[in-house]
């Protein structure tokens, strides 16, 4: 039984079909990446899994319970944890501020002082900066408190929506290395990214969306090696 | 002469209700014998009147006002004060008041349109509280809150008149008035762009509509209107006073009534007004003054459970199971709109060839362009030179500045510095964005703004009507158009109901119907299924065929590179990359930008 | 003259501390439910009311029957949050403006029914006490209220701040979605912001009583000023709130003695269309502004 299973996903925005026909599986342990350009529908497939979007066809599962019907925050305290795109820190909160609230739901709290150390020992800069404002960290440091805010929730998979977006190339590495670092402590992690390289070369498994659908997959390795991979980003 | 008599009686025919219910008006009053039921009457239809003026701003042009009482009070002032002191007929006061209330309303107006909701309501009833206080406070001049009574002169010149029958009469042509004007802006270019803002000001801008000046003139008629029932009813009534003629309970019910009714029709604020006055009339008079209140307190109720179960008013829904019943019975026929030919008779749109000869070979360039947001630089440094007839795909990374570039030309934004060079002139920083579309520069959003609750036809003519003016023609290139781009089956859907694709094509034909020179494209084919994609590129393509450029913002990759004649490249809000697709996809900056660094091109 | 001055400046501040106490209730709303609540003047006239009938009938003084009347306030905003404003939150958002606007009229009327429109006061020991500082006079029972406004802003700071349930809701107020993903029970957290706003307007309300008679549409007074108050200090924002009231109360308390008393409101009614049109995000609000549409 893999950890999270998506099947035959179809969501609609109104009237507008973001996404066909869309399975994945998850298996724990792993670091699986879901790729693809612009438009794709990437954040849809977060957003679905996290609740925040409804689908209208298809089903998903999550340790082997349906989860469709649940509210977005019954699928935190479960242990379906995403850090959002831009990071959408709490601005004004301090970054201790942030990192508490990363563990509101019930199972978490428990865990909030070892928590806190973990994600202190993963990132010791945040603890230097733990009283400063959110909106007052640099972009780098910001996605790492976005990480940080993630890790409080006790995830069980951990899911990442363009985590490189915006940053600098060194940072971006750091963040890559971050991701590893996190997936070797035991964490299962479902990378969105739109940086294929990088991305493809620390995943397990490998997705590529193209207009709503699954085109290719694979492991990591072998998509890197493919050539249609370019095709779909660059159209030819 | 035939001819003119055939017309006439067509005329009469299609019309046939409305005479039927002008007569009725006319002779009603004449039934009408107790003073008790004049008076109910005449509340009737100076309510109707007050929530018909109201409607203008408020439901047509969706401006919640809750002040409107301003304009009634400075009616009702104006005229009295010249009457009492120069003796002036009340008739030309009423006039006097009215202009006096235009300029009045064009002072708040101008200021505060750029509220919105809550708080263009909030200010409204400030302004309005502010005129009740300076009323009592230049007591001098208003007897303050004494009020104002009018010396009983009876006669036509002083309004003043023994029998209600004559008020009746009198208010009952106002009525016919404020449904006439209602109905002549329904029909026309301004009632069109008034409800084009009222769904969606950005899109209504690019389109041709200036949004501003429309605001005014509907505030400007609204509140001549007012004034007008304010000047009547002081008449009526024979006193006046600060908080009966300012009072925040009249511009609440002005806007309940429209909105009871239904925003935006010309029926619904009489209904509201026909549900109010028989309410207020029973449960105040009847009850001989012991329920206070509660007509009002109903009447909240009331405005409670429409909002929640009956969004679009009483009306509609009324409407909705009164019409098929009256279909069945044959009563009604349906609606055919005048001049509307039949789709076998148009003429195949844009074909009147334009001569291009005389027109400068690049359309659009900037030079050394930035534009930047807080401390985030969007747009850097950017040189772009696009020439006549050509497709340019603009693509990029999230983020790269492709909206920005479109907002930037397109008036809906000021760059920080830099040229922008269109048809040979300078339009840099020109705004807002109506001015754009009338030199020729049409656009379409990311996302989809259609005008959702207005027919197909109905959006498409918004867009006409930023070339034409009369309506019969507006229609008829808007037909065109919808032909043009395929949508001609679906003209009398509501946009809303559409599939995205549809919309997106409404946007289309809407921009296409300012007839633009050149037109921005902003991810034109998201969400579309492949057969859409294929049928977008092909209509694209004819609209290059009709001479006007296109640039397109894209990330359909295989769609714009196979449609596109060059593609620019923006990262970062630079232009890293320009030429033909097949140049632009082996450029290893690209590659970089799109594929992330290292990545190995095999 | 300096002592008139003090007196003026007292006033006002006393005032302001009234104002402030009416104003909290709604900018607290509209920071974390993004809705402006335009029945919120009527909960304070509830308050109002409860306390009179309370006092009348059994005799509770107001300074008691808070503790029955808030905690029940506290539930009718919760019940509030789930009947009217939820079904409502997806909707264009003229419908929350006339449910909430319907909601205030039916209540006004609905007291008017009830009640009449007789002014009723209660008559307690201290209504009448005054603190003597030197020549100046201070009100007891508005001193009572300031400091319970002092005590509310503090206590609401610590309570957004220090636990969870705060942290929760000011999550909410910056970042609606991100705190969904926090897995913060989004409804749950309205309804708690409902339910303190509406609670503390009624509290709001009972402790005017020894100071001002009610009647039906006092509430509707208070909220305008209530209104212009949140707008100046920064919706959203309980500090501006509370600097917005006092800031009202002294401009009402200097313009009614140095121009003239009819003019006082029209004063605040300038400032508020002012704000509104040179910085609408008020003194020290930023938070929630954009999304109410200013440009």
């Amino acid at each position: 039984m893999s950890l999270f299973e998506m099947e035959g996903i179809e969501i609609f925005y109104e009237d507008v079909q973001i996404l066909w026909e869309v399975s994945l599986r998850v298996e724990e342990g792993e670091i699986t990446s879901v790729v693809g350009g612009n438009g794709a529908g990437k954040s849809t497939i977060l957003n679905t899994i996290s609740g925040l979007t409804s689908c209208r066809l298809g089903s998903m599962r999550f340790l082997g319970e349906t989860i469709d019907t649940l509210p977005p925050h019954e699928r935190v305290a479960l242990g379906l944890v995403q850090i959002p795109e831009g990071r959408r820190l709490f601005p004004y909160m301090t970054v201790l501020g942030n990192l508490e609230i990363g563990c509101f739901n019930a199972r978490a709290r428990e865990k909030k002082e070892e928590s806190l150390e973990k994600v202190f020992a993963l990132f010791p800069l945040l603890e230097e900066r733990k009283s400063q404002l959110a909106r007052t960290l640099s972009g780098g440091e910001q996605q790492m408190l976005a990480v940080g805010r993630g890790m409080m929730s006790q995830p069980k998979l951990l899911m990442m929506d363009e985590p490189s977006l915006g940053l600098a190339p060194i940072v971006v590495k750091m963040i890559f290395e971050t991701v590893r670092s996190i997936n070797s402590q035991g964490v299962t992690v479902l990378l969105v990214e739109q940086n294929v390289r990088q991305c493809l070369d620390l995943s397990n498994r490998g997705y590529v969306l193209e207009n709503g659908r699954i085109v290719l997959q694979g492991t990591g390795q072998e998509l890197l090696k493919n050539e249609h991979l370019r095709k779909a980003y660059l159209g030819l | 002469m035939s001819e003119g008599k055939n017309k006439t009686i067509k005329l009469l025919k299609a019309n046939i209700y409305y005479i039927f219910i002008v007569i009725i008006l006319c002779v009603l009053p004449l039934f009408v014998r107790n003073p008790y039921y004049a008076h109910i009457f005449i509340m009737f239809f100076s309510y109707a009147f007050l929530a018909m003026a109201w409607n203008i701003i408020g439901g047509y042009g969706g401006q919640l006002s809750l002040g409107h009482s301003i304009f009634y009070g400075l009616g009702a002032y104006t005229s009295t004060l010249l009457f009492v002191h120069f003796d002036l007929s009340p008739w030309l006061g009423m006039l006097v008041g009215g202009i006096l209330a235009i300029s009045i309303s064009v002072a708040i107006g101008y200021p505060c349109f750029r509220l919105h909701g809550p708080f263009f309501a909030m200010s409204t009833l400030a302004v309005c509280e502010v005129f009740r206080i300076l009323t009592v406070y230049f007591s001098d001049l208003t007897e303050g809150s004494i009020g104002i009574s009018i010396p009983i002169r009876f006669g036509l010149k002083n309004m003043i008149f023994e029998h209600k029958i004559t008020y009746l009469y009198i208010i009952i042509g106002f009525f016919s008035l404020a449904v006439l004007v209602s109905k002549l802006i329904e029909k026309s270019k301004f009632g069109y762009q008034l409800i084009a803002l009222r769904e969606d000001e950005d899109a209504a801008e690019s389109s041709g509509v200036d949004v501003t000046r429309t605001k005014l003139k509907a505030i400007m008629i609204s509140a001549f209107l007012t004034a007008m029932a304010g000047s009547f009813h002081a008449q009526y009534a024979l006193y006046i006073d600060p908080s009966g003629e300012f009072s925040i309970l009249l511009s609440v019910l002005m806007a309940v009534m429209a909105i009871l009714g239904g925003v935006g029709t010309v029926f619904g604020p009489i209904l509201g007004a026909a549900l109010l006055v028989p309410l207020q009339e029973i449960l105040r008079g009847q009850l001989g003054g012991q329920l206070h209140g509660l007509h009002l307190f109903i009447y909240g109720v009331l405005v409670i459970i429409v909002v929640m179960f009956l969004p679009h008013g009483i009306f509609e829904w009324l409407k909705g199971w009164i019409l098929p019943w009256l279909n069945k019975l044959q009563i009604l026929t349906p609606e055919m709109p005048e001049g509307e030919r039949a789709r076998e008779d148009l003429v195949a749109w844009g074909r009147a060839a334009r001569d291009m000869s005389h027109e400068d070979e690049v359309i659009l360039r900037t030079r050394d362009l930035w534009k930047s947001f807080g401390g985030l630089v969007a747009i850097r440094n950017l040189d772009v030179d696009i020439r006549r007839g050509e497709i340019i795909g603009l693509i990029g990374p999230n983020g790269a500045g492709k909206t920005t570039l479109f907002d930037l030309i397109s008036g809906i934004i000021k760059p920080d510095s830099g040229v922008v060079e269109y048809n040979g002139s300078n339009i840099t920083g020109i705004r807002p964005a109506h001015k754009l579309c009338h030199r020729g520069i049409g656009r379409t959003f990311q996302i989809v703004k259609p005008f959702g609750n207005i027919t197909v036809l109905k959006n498409v003519m918004v867009g006409a009507f930023a070339r034409e003016g009369a309506e019969e023609k507006a229609r008829e290139e808007a037909l065109e158009v919808l032909d043009f781009v395929g949508l001609y089956p679906k003209k009398d859907n509501l946009a809303k109901s559409l599939t995205i694709g549809d919309r997106k094509r409404v946007e289309l034909a809407r921009a296409l119907a300012t007839r633009p020179k050149l037109l921005l494209l902003d991810e034109t084919m998201a969400g579309l299924n492949p057969k859409e994609i294929g049928e977008a590129l092909v209509l694209i393509q004819k609209i290059r065929e009709h001479g006007i450029t296109v640039i397109l913002i894209e990330h359909v990759m295989h769609a714009i590179m196979n449609l596109s004649d060059r593609v620019i490249i923006m990262h970062h809000g630079e232009k890293i990359a320009e030429g033909t697709p097949r140049e632009v996809a082996s450029d290893e900056r690209v590659i970089k930008a799109y594929l992330g660094e290292e990545y190995v091109v095999i | 003259m300096l002592e008139i001055i003090l007196q003026v400046a007292i006033n006002g501040l006393l005032l302001g501390g009234i104002y402030a106490l009416v104003a909290i209730g709604l900018t607290l709303i509209f920071g974390v439910v993004r809705v402006i609540n335009f029945a919120q003047g009527e909960f304070l006239m509830i308050g109002m009311y409860a306390a009179f009938w309370l006092s009348h009938l059994l005799g509770i003084d107001p300074y008691f029957s808070f503790l029955i009347i808030t905690p029940l306030l506290f539930l009718v905003g919760i019940m509030m949050q789930k009947v009217i404003i939820k079904p409502l939150l997806n909707a264009p958002s003229l419908a929350l403006i006339f449910a909430t606007f319907g909601l205030s009229i039916a209540l006004q009327n609905g007291a008017l029914l009830l009640w009449k429109a007789d002014h009723r006061a209660i008559q307690t020991s201290y209504s009448n006490s005054v603190l003597l500082l030197g020549n100046l006079i201070i009100s007891v029972p508005r001193l009572v209220i300031f400091a319970v406004a002092v005590a509310i802003v503090i206590g609401l700071f610590l309570f957004l701040q220090r636990t969870y349930w705060g942290k929760a809701m000011t999550a909410v107020a910056q970042d609606r979605e991100a705190a969904m993903l926090m897995g913060v029970d989004i409804h749950k957290v309205y309804m708690l912001a409902f339910g303190l706003g509406i609670g503390l307007e009624a509290l709001a309300g009972v402790l005017l009583m020894p100071v001002y008679s009610a009647y039906p549409t006092i509430g509707f007074q208070f909220c305008i000023i209530a209104f212009v108050i949140v707008v100046l200090g920064g919706m959203g924002n309980i500090f501006g709130a509370f600097l917005g009231g006092l800031i009202i109360g002294l401009v009402e308390a200097f313009s009614g003695f140095f121009i003239s008393p009819q003019l006082q409101a029209a004063l605040y009614y300038v400032i508020f269309v002012i704000v509104l049109v040179i910085r609408p995000q008020g003194l020290l609000g930023m938070v929630g502004a954009q999304e109410m549409g200013f440009k």
